[in-house]
């Protein structure tokens, strides 16, 4: 688990990532066993425990699939819905973020700026 | 030929992932993650997220496909995931554990209507290291719940062992 002056700045960023996108709806970040770090949504939605630990569950599957194939890492797995789409993808090999956005068509948006806040994450921890 | 679906489901530390692995005659896909819990460090380095699966032969011919689940009850949503289809449930519970009983009465509530429908066998494992409760104290708990099913010891690092709970359980299948 991250230590509570880390969790801040991590908080901080994924503030950054809503303002910086509006297409997002919620971020967190969890630890590849399932543990909620850091959450932020712009209305209390979703239940954002619950998706750390499944976005823990889904992130190591992919990992056992990406190995399976020998297709190296597994980078994000995306998962597009009749409502909207959720991302997946590694900070680094202990944490996870999941982004998810209500607008059908913000893949690329909801993508590209979760991989840089997932990247700024890996710095600060 | 035919194929049979069997979940390992039970307490964290208990050993599904090990038994899996050894019954399984292909390499065990596995989906452990190095844990963060205080209480899972103090007995393991890893915990499994999503699931294991292995496959064996039997002599008759019949493939068993063995799917293992999370053991931490905030991946119980795996648990009804994993259970879809299967034909019988090995509940392993750690006899090591600080409330061994109260572990099995979280599983069997937790596949109580899947335990109704199909079947399931119990197994101890740490009785070596740790004699109590004994058999008896579980089959004392199942017997005041009105519910029949054989509770054996198992090592999960004998294949031997847990091919005994599987055969234990196909003849709960078999004959009720």
């Amino acid at each position: 688990m991250l230590a509570p002056a880390i969790v801040k700045q991590v908080e901080v960023r994924l503030d950054k990532l809503l303002e910086m996108c509006s297409a997002v709806d919620a971020v967190v970040v969890a630890t590849l066993d399932g543990h909620l770090c850091a959450m932020k949504q712009r209305e209390k939605s979703y239940s954002l425990e619950r998706l750390a630990t499944m976005g823990s569950t889904l992130m190591s599957l992919g990992d056992t699939i990406t190995a399976e194939l020998a297709m190296g890492t597994c980078d994000n797995i995306i998962s597009e819905n009749r409502n909207g789409v959720v991302a997946f993808m590694h900070i680094n090999d202990d944490l996870v973020l999941v982004s998810l956005t209500t607008s059908k068509n913000s893949l690329g948006m909801l993508l590209g700026y979760s991989r840089s806040c997932a990247q700024d994450v890996a710095k600060m921890v | 030929m035919s194929e049979i679906k069997i979940v390992f489901t039970g307490s964290m530390g208990a050993g599904k992932t090990t038994a899996i692995a050894a019954i399984s005659e292909i390499p065990v896909i596995s989906t452990d993650v190095r844990a963060t819990d205080a209480d899972v460090l103090q007995r393991k380095e890893t915990t499994t997220v999503a699931m294991d699966y292995g496959e064996l032969t039997l002599e008759d011919g019949q493939k068993l496909r063995l799917y293992g689940t999370p053991g931490q009850q905030r991946f119980e949503y795996m648990w009804k995931i994993l259970a879809r289809g299967a034909l019988g449930l090995v509940i392993l519970i750690d006899n090591s554990g600080s409330d061994p009983i109260g572990e099995l009465v979280r599983y069997i509530d937790n596949f109580r209507e899947f335990i109704n429908e199909t079947s399931a066998v119990i197994g101890i494992s740490h009785m070596d290291t740790n004699p109590e409760p004994d058999l008896q104290s579980y089959y004392s708990y199942l017997q005041e719940r009105g519910i029949e099913l054989p509770v054996l010891p198992v090592d999960a690092r004998s294949s031997d062992s847990v091919v005994m709970l599987i055969q234990a359980l196909l003849a709960m299948l078999e004959f009720g």
